[in-house]
């Protein structure tokens, strides 16, 4: 089956334009980080990559969009922009030969720790009907195919960093119907402090930028927001050569292994130009850069953690945006805060040769793995 | 409106299109742990619904829920310390897996496909409890956040048995399991996969349970599907697992064919969060498409395992849309027996449906009393009913408007 990237969309830190986002990235610009408070008084405040609320501005005239969360929100702006950046409109007909898969991780956590908290603090006698829908993994997969008019297949998977790739493997499972012209694929997350706190307790957060990509001492991460979305369909520039879904690594000394048994399977023939790593300042940079060594050592590498912080769902959408701009492009944005003797390849434009290949990895910190493979042949 | 949406149907598939048994199954639920168990209280038409004992209860007005008991799972879990710390979602998922592999040691899924709505969220309620503790200076263990995740207990079930197929977690709130199960239908159908693991799992959790009372979705009273004075659904739990594979490739290796997956129908009612529109639109349509997947006409269906919660909405759209797709079709939900346990139900029901097909009888749908003069039915009521049936639909809808129904055509023992 040969898929392709029709259309791309994000919502970030740095707003939700495609071209924009794209330009500040390659202008070496970090996203500015914003307090956030934990609500229960006492507690240290946390740094967050937010979404400007400018960037919203389209979910904001959807009457049903009034009481959804952050997540929902953002998964709206990204998917629409998807869709207008594959030159398409959705009607009647051409919904129903459309699926959604929502890719999500930590979920509507803001809404979620609401509803509990006035279970704990008020008893059950107080919690808000109005709330506990929008905790619902799939309440924002729901909006958004309401706003779309999507009639037919929806799904929300759950899972961790590498679940926005697992969603593109299934939209591939799915596309072996051929009822079906295009799927699009949303990720999405929402920050909040609560999520710091679970983080920081593993000692996977910092307390404020960078994040040192590849560092040989991981200092943690910065967590953010936003959510990204591709519309895969029959035609369009970029082609999703092969998505491999990975598995699940149980130890942090079992990755290694498990990305390399994904490379190996994902054949490097012709060699990857560009790679989009999900290095974000913790223990995955080295079990990705050992292996990127080993197996595409000639690739241009480049993450954008340290501009746009993690956001786990969404950021693996991002990733693959970043790839297939960058086959789209032929440039890539500088790689932050990384050190100097990397022992990879670091370029921001091809040399002689085109850049025609590009694989994404995705290292989740909840022990998902998963990678993909872009062409734009010339 | 197109009808395109012929999943899985021949044409819509590149080479023709494989069938899809079932050569094992696995599950835990308020009607035992097993299918032994499982088959005995469903053949008796039990009654699983129990006083909630987990958490208080007191504001809320339901009282009651379809639950596992810990000691039950206990023969099938390895006795150490880092089984013991995992969620009771994963302690299900391992009994129901360990069962799965007892029938079929030597299946090895090239993917799994389930589905869940919460999978260990006591676990977070846990952590922010005592966070939320004033002057509290912990924040909980380390092994509340890492077993919170919804994808955790299929990890964990996968690791406990060496398998490490990647892992594809559907949380379609109450459609979740048959989701799951019709995707994996489909993957294997489309020629993609030949042996997939299905299935669903979900443990009962405070915020879920005072979510459904805060709705006045739960009953204070029994549960009673298709009734015309039902109030309301009660919660239950547990997991289901289905191995699923190439018809052909099971046949020729011997295996015992326990059913076919033969049809999967999937929509989506924009309707409303958390109603169907009062057409019952979005369920006919996955009935619908179940059907045109597996090439049959709607007298070629015996018996609907119906979603049935008892809520007022529910049951009146999924019996409008079952009336007029089906006509007087023998119709029971296991829901009264056993509680409604989410992400699990689809996949719970589906087990049920092919242990009393198999076994010659359908299952009973219990505190059933008079009719809803607005609805149709041929209800099972109570008592279970001896049949020669083998095909039926089992359906599954969830908030956010998604439906899914599944075809099965259960092979005889």
């Amino acid at each position: 089956m040969s898929l392709r990237l029709a259309g791309l969309g994000w919502v970030t830190p740095f707003g939700s334009s495609l071209d924009e986002v794209w330009a500040r990235l390659l202008a070496g610009e970090t996203a500015e980080p914003s307090p956030v408070h934990s609500s229960l008084g006492g507690r240290r405040d946390r740094s967050v990559f937010a979404v400007p609320s400018a960037a919203l501005a389209e979910a904001a005239r959807q009457p049903r969009l009034r009481r959804a969360s952050a997540i929902s929100r953002f998964a709206i702006v990204a998917g629409l922009e998807a869709l207008r950046n594959a030159g398409i409109a959705l009607d009647e007909a051409s919904a129903a030969r459309t699926a959604l898969i929502f890719a999500i991780s930590n979920g509507g956590v803001i809404y979620t720790k609401r509803f509990y908290h006035e279970i704990v603090q008020s008893g059950a006698g107080a919690a808000s009907p109005l709330l506990f829908p929008e905790t619902v993994f799939n309440a924002p997969a729901s909006h958004l195919a309401a706003i779309l008019g999507i009639t037919g297949a929806s799904y929300t998977l759950v899972g961790d960093g590498a679940v926005g790739i697992l969603g593109l493997q299934m939209a591939e499972d799915l596309m072996a119907n051929l009822g079906l012209d295009r799927c699009l694929v949303v990720g999405a997350e929402e920050a909040d402090w609560l999520l710091c706190d679970a983080y920081r307790k593993w000692r996977l957060l910092r307390s404020e930028p960078p994040i040192e990509p590849f560092a040989q001492s991981p200092r943690g991460m910065i967590l953010s927001e936003g959510a990204g979305a591709v519309l895969l369909a029959r035609e369009g520039e970029v082609l999703l050569e092969r998505v491999h879904p990975g598995g699940n690594f149980v130890r942090q000394s079992d990755l290694v292994r498990q990305l390399d048994t994904i490379a190996t399977e994902m054949p490097n023939e012709p060699a990857a130009d560009v790679w989009i790593a999900s290095a974000n300042g913790t223990f995955i940079d080295e079990a990705e850069r050992s292996v990127a060594a080993r197996h595409f050592p000639a690739a241009a590498v480049y993450t954008a953690k340290p501009a746009l912080g993690e956001s786990v769902a969404a950021g693996a959408i991002w990733q693959v945006i970043c790839a297939a701009h960058a086959l789209r492009r032929q440039e890539l944005p500088p790689l932050l805060h990384a050190p100097a003797n990397l022992g990879l390849t670091i370029a921001r434009s091809p040399g002689e040769k085109r850049w025609e290949r590009a694989v994404v990895t995705t290292c989740g910190l909840n022990q998902q793995v998963a990678a993909l493979r872009l062409s734009r042949p010339s | 409106m197109v009808n395109v949406w012929e999943m899985g149907g021949e044409a819509n598939h590149p080479r023709k299109a494989a069938r899809v048994a079932v050569v094992a199954a696995g599950v835990v639920s308020p009607l035992g742990a097993g299918l032994g168990p499982t088959l005995a209280a469903l053949r008796e038409a039990r009654d699983c619904v129990s006083p909630m004992t987990r958490f208080p209860i007191e504001q809320c007005r339901c009282s009651t829920a379809g639950q596992v008991a810990d000691e039950w799972l206990t023969p099938f879990l390895p006795n150490d310390r880092k089984t013991r710390r995992l969620h009771r979602a994963s302690h299900m998922m391992i009994a129901a897996l360990a069962e799965l592999l007892e029938q079929a040691p030597a299946f090895r899924p090239e993917l799994m496909v389930v589905g869940t709505t919460s999978g260990g969220m006591s676990f977070g309620e846990q952590y922010y409890r005592v966070l939320q503790e004033p002057g509290a200076r912990t924040t909980g263990t380390p092994g509340w956040i890492a077993n919170y995740p919804p994808q955790k207990p299929a990890a964990d079930a996968l690791e406990a048995f060496g398998l490490t197929s990647p892992c594809q977690v559907i949380a379609n709130a109450c459609a979740s399991g048959t989701n799951a199960i019709g995707h994996a239908f489909e993957c294997i159908r489309s020629g993609r996969y030949n042996r997939v693991l299905t299935g669903g799992y979900d443990a009962i959790s405070e915020l879920v349970f005072v979510g459904f009372d805060s709705l006045q979705a739960a009953t204070p009273e029994k549960c009673r599907p298709f009734d015309g004075a039902r109030s309301g659904l009660v919660l239950g739990e547990g997991a289901a697992l289905l191995a699923l594979e190439n018809l052909e490739s099971a046949e020729a290796r011997g295996a015992p064919i326990l059913a076919e997956i033969a049809g999967y129908g999937i929509s989506t009612d924009n309707h409303h969060l958390t109603q169907p529109h009062p057409s019952g639109s979005g369920p006919r349509q996955a009935m619908e498409r179940a059907l045109q997947s597996a090439g049959l006409a709607p007298e070629a269906i015996d018996y609907v395992n119906a979603h049935g919660t008892a809520t007022p909405f529910n049951d009146a759209a999924e019996g409008k849309a079952i009336a007029e797709l089906l006509g007087r079709v023998p119709v029971s939900s296991t829901k009264g027996m056993m509680g409604h346990s989410l992400g699990a139900a689809g996949a719970i029901e589906a087990v049920l449906t092919i242990l009393a097909l198999r076994a010659g009888f359908l299952p009973a749908n219990i505190n059933f009393r008079v009719s809803d003069l607005g609805l149709d039915l041929d209800i099972v009521a109570n008592k279970v009913r001896p049949t020669k049936a083998t095909t039926a639909l089992s359906n599954s809808f969830g908030f956010g408007g998604t439906n899914a129904s599944i075809v099965i055509q259960a092979r005889a023992p």
